[in-house]
């Protein structure tokens, strides 16, 4: 479980180098069929304070790149996207009620869902660490 | 030749970027500290700490002259004429012609000719010139000094706050009333233009102006003596609670998009109904004698929907019927729940009742409250 760090705009973010990466900041961890997702330590960094949470529901049928929930910070509300299409099996309820483990550990205990993937080739797709990091060097912010 | 937008960076940026640590942003066309170390932990460094905003964004105006007093009474909803020396006249609106704000500012009275005014940052040019017009259509022999890039201006706000003047050996603060003020004192040697018994948070705290290089040095006194920066982030969440009001959210200049300043309730005293001749009287009489079709309220979400956050714009319903809008939201650490305040048909507005708020298409209810959404304040001394 290797962590990279990379520097934009003069700010420091991580990056876990055993996930996949979507273009909209959501982390994806491939656990034989299923596919864990949460938001990167760059989404937690730009949010702030995040004081809110919308899960969808289990059983939820959901698309590669669908809005399925939102993050809630104290400025704003942030959309949350589903990182392959298939089925959400579970949720971390616990964020309902501690929604700064989004904040605190993103890649950990910040977990947000799970999806049962309907297309393990969507996996695939998804940005490597370096790419992810690259996206956002290219972006300058 | 487009206007450029430019940022002006508070007098006290190169000591919150390279000494504090600040994470920097945009308010009111300044870039100002918004965040030290956490939005909530801040917030509650307010509300059982001591903390030190830096509020040198917002405008400090001085008018001088024979005519101040019936300028001030002119621009104003309040009774300015009664305040004494060396106080503040408590907060008061600036109206335009259709009873809407155009600002909510506080005059402060040095003596009969001299009065200083704060104005909020995104208003202060609009006033200087509105000021300027009303002088101007009225003859009022009345001279304009703005001090805003003369001074800077912290906030100390907090339980905490005498006890951390005490330390630095200025513990004479205590003697102030809330909204007294001394001028050309000295804090740890270095001199103060103003301190008043102030602030914005519903807490007891104290405002002072002074020259960058001498304020830095006070900042660092009360960060010795136990004080924490707090940012400008908190300071919003911190005025949710409490009921008070920002510009944009629950008020602005046009008719068609903001009720009058009859419907923003705005309290403490800002409106004196026995005072005549100022702008704005016609239209807000108008609507006192017709009764207004919106009112606002502060809403404290059900503890199921602790953290179904409110935002600007998300409509109210009471049994399926249109009600009313969000104005302002945030989650309140000190209340553990989401709160907010809104706008609500005066028909619909029965405090204590609910009301349901849609959040992105689903809905979500909350208690109609009065204000402040917190109990124990605001701390007057």
């Amino acid at each position: 479980m290797s962590v990279v760090e990379f520097e934009v705009a003069g700010k420091k973010y991580l990056a876990k180098t055993d996930v996949r990466y979507t273009k909209t900041d959501e982390w994806a961890k491939k656990e034989d069929n299923k596919v864990r997702e949460g938001i990167t330590d760059y989404a937690q960094k730009e949010l702030k304070d995040i004081v809110g949470i919308e899960l969808p529901e289990v059983g939820a049928e959901v698309k590669k790149g669908e809005v399925i929930g939102a993050l809630e910070s104290v400025k704003a509300t942030a959309d949350l996207y589903a990182a392959v299409s298939g089925k959400v099996v579970e949720v971390n309820e616990r964020l309902l009620e501690e929604p700064e483990l989004l904040n605190k550990d993103p890649y950990g205990e910040g977990w947000i869902l799970v999806i049962e993937m309907a297309d393990p080739k969507e996996f695939d797709e998804l940005l490597t660490p370096e790419a992810y990091v690259e996206m956002h060097k290219k972006a300058g912010h | 030749m487009c206007a450029e937008h430019k940022v002006i960076k508070t007098l006290l940026w190169d000591f919150h970027v390279k000494e504090l640590n600040a994470s920097m942003g945009e308010f009111g066309g300044w870039e100002v500290p918004m965040i030290y170390t956490g939005i909530m932990k801040e917030h509650m460094i307010v509300r059982t700490d001591c903390g030190i905003f830096d509020v040198s964004h917002m405008g400090r105006i001085k008018v001088t002259g024979p005519d101040v007093i019936p300028f001030l009474q002119k621009i104003y909803t309040k009774d300015i004429s009664k305040t004494k020396d060396y106080w503040m006249s408590g907060p008061t609106l600036a109206l335009n012609e259709h009873a809407r704000v155009k600002d909510d500012e506080m005059p402060y009275k040095i003596s009969d000719e001299e009065w200083l005014i704060i104005a909020n940052a995104p208003y202060r040019e609009k006033m200087l010139k509105h000021y300027d017009k009303v002088i101007k259509e009225n003859g009022f022999k009345v001279k304009v000094e703005d001090l805003t890039f003369k001074l800077a201006m912290i906030a100390v706000q907090g339980p905490k706050t005498v006890e951390v003047f005490e330390k630095m050996g200025a513990g004479w603060v205590d003697d102030l009333h809330t909204l007294q003020f001394r001028m050309n004192e000295e804090i740890v040697g270095k001199k103060v233009f103003l301190i008043s018994r102030s602030g914005w948070t519903g807490e007891d705290g104290f405002e002072i102006w002074a020259e960058p290089k001498a304020m830095v040095e006070i900042y660092r006194a009360l960060l010795k003596a136990g004080a924490k920066p707090v940012g400008t982030v908190c300071r919003d969440t911190l005025r949710i609670e409490m009921g008070f009001v920002l510009g944009g959210h629950e008020y602005e200049e046009d008719p068609t998009k903001f009720p009058p300043a009859n419907s923003l309730r705005y309290g403490m005293g800002a409106i004196d109904w026995d005072k005549h001749g100022f702008i704005g009287e016609e239209a807000l009489r108008a609507y006192r004698r017709e009764g207004v079709r919106w009112i606002r309220v502060g809403i404290r979400m059900r503890k199921k929907h602790a953290r179904a956050i409110l935002r600007f714009g998300y409509p109210l319903y009471i049994e399926d019927q249109y009600a009313g809008w969000v104005t302002s939201g945030t989650y309140s650490p000190y209340l553990k729940r989401s709160v907010g305040q809104a706008y609500i048909d005066a028909r619909y507005a029965i405090f204590g009742d609910f009301v349901e708020v849609e959040i992105r298409g689903k809905r979500y209810e909350g208690r109609i409250l009065d204000f402040p959404l917190i109990p124990g304040r605001p701390v007057v001394k």
